[in-house]
């Protein structure tokens, strides 16, 4: 299966930065996916969720608040301004889920968003 | 010549001091450990946003000749108002750091207005800000604590409002000055171009044509909302370098402060030596010519 670069950006620091097999992304126009070999894309991030399938098929989720995506055939970068990462290994997976939903909930987004995406957090924490 | 107490005295005096330039000099460098850090991860974040940004305004600038006509990019031949934003520390004791940043300030303002072009002076960081009232010069804005802990949120707050005064048409050019970060020793004042928009750091000259998809694509929303970031981010950038810089000014002014306490130390007690050795060897001629004229 083929692999693609994403790189998840925020000012405090790289949150992600690693090959992955596929990554949705929930752009203002709504969430979309990308494999790799898409074809260049730029586009604005709303406030949810990105969820990635690492090159270990393992889902990693990643809260933000709002930002940029850039998206070409090999790479994906995703500049946001406040991200929480999400493993299914992470062994403070509660306390991140709490960060995360705290995060969510402080942009201004609509409350539907907001619920979707908190849901989605939620979720990878039962799933467990 | 001062007497044996005096001279005891004050070598206590300088002792305290060189103690306090001491630990002023381990906080600093703490600081600036945790400043550089910081500066390093947001230099990331800023080195991938002005890639996209630049990227995008090549497109557009490629794809029609209105994509850059937002205000973001109005060029001005002759200038007639110039917002110059600085940024000072809140706190001295740190050389020439404040000093050198001022003195940019200045030889800038007086550059301008020799040209006929009138100059609004914007201030962060209470040693500026000081500085230019008293020499009787107005300031714009006057920003307390922005300098000494950099805030995302703050730092928007106020280059939206001058980028907003900016759009509106009351300047036609934001000059940003600091003091920067280059290492341990050395600081650098930088001098940037806030808006417009600078062609030459976003290379916008080499207009790209490769195929780009823009979602939303209507208007310029998204350029629009990548350029007040970048600005914004430009802004705190320069708050977080200034910082880290004036962490390591201090550093090295408390260092040599150190030193010099050190040296003083040294040459105080050679004096105090000394006129322990003449106290005693008065008392000793004394003692032996008194027992010389008793023969």
């Amino acid at each position: 299966m083929e692999l693609m670069k994403l790189e998840i950006v925020t000012p405090d620091g790289v949150i992600f930065d690693n090959d992955v097999k596929q990554v949705t992304l929930p752009g203002s126009e709504g969430e979309f996916g990308v494999l790799p070999k898409h074809a260049t894309l730029v586009s604005i991030l709303s406030t949810g969720v990105i969820i990635i399938e690492t090159a270990q098929n393992k889902d990693i989720l990643v809260a933000i608040n709002s930002g940029y995506v850039k998206v070409d055939e090999t790479k994906v970068t995703c500049i946001v301004d406040g991200a929480v990462s999400l493993s299914e290994e992470d062994n403070e997976l509660a306390r991140a889920i709490e960060d995360a939903k705290a995060l969510l909930k402080s942009t201004e987004a609509s409350s539907m968003a907001i619920a979707a995406a908190v849901s989605k957090v939620e979720h990878i924490g039962k799933s467990r | 010549m001062a007497s044996l107490k005096d001279i005891k005295r004050k070598i206590k005096s300088v002792k305290n001091t060189e103690k306090t330039t001491r630990a002023m000099k381990l906080v600093s460098s703490a600081k600036l450990k945790r400043t550089e850090e910081l500066a390093k991860k947001s230099k990331v974040y800023a080195a991938k946003l002005t890639e996209l940004l630049s990227e995008i305004a090549r497109k557009m600038a490629g794809e029609n000749a209105n994509g850059l006509d937002l205000p973001y990019f109005r060029e001005v031949q002759n200038p007639k108002n110039v917002d110059i934003v600085f940024v000072t520390a809140d706190k001295g004791l740190c050389g020439g750091f404040n000093a050198q940043t001022i003195k940019r300030v200045n030889a800038l303002r007086k550059e301008l207005e020799a040209s006929g072009t009138k100059v609004k002076l914007r201030a962060v960081g209470r040693k500026g800000i000081d500085y230019f009232r008293f020499n009787g010069v107005a300031l714009s804005n006057e920003v307390l604590g922005l300098s000494s802990s950099p805030d995302f949120e703050r730092a928007s707050d106020l280059i939206g409002q001058i980028a907003q005064d900016y759009v509106d048409g009351n300047s036609d050019k934001i000059i940003l000055i600091h003091n920067g970060y280059v290492n341990m020793i050395t600081q650098e004042v930088r001098q940037s171009q806030v808006l417009p928009v600078d062609h030459n750091s976003l290379s916008l000259d080499n207009i790209s044509t490769s195929e780009l998809e823009v979602e939303p694509d209507e208007d310029n929303t998204l350029l629009e909302g990548l350029i007040k970031r970048y600005i914004e981010y430009t802004m705190y950038y320069s708050l977080i370098d200034s910082l880290a810089a004036e962490h390591s000014a201090r550093m090295q002014a408390m260092d040599s402060a150190t030193n010099n306490a050190k040296e003083m130390v040294k040459s105080l007690s050679v004096k105090y030596n000394r006129a322990r050795q003449e106290a005693i060897t008065t008392e000793l001629i004394e003692i032996i010519s008194g027992m010389e004229s008793m023969k």
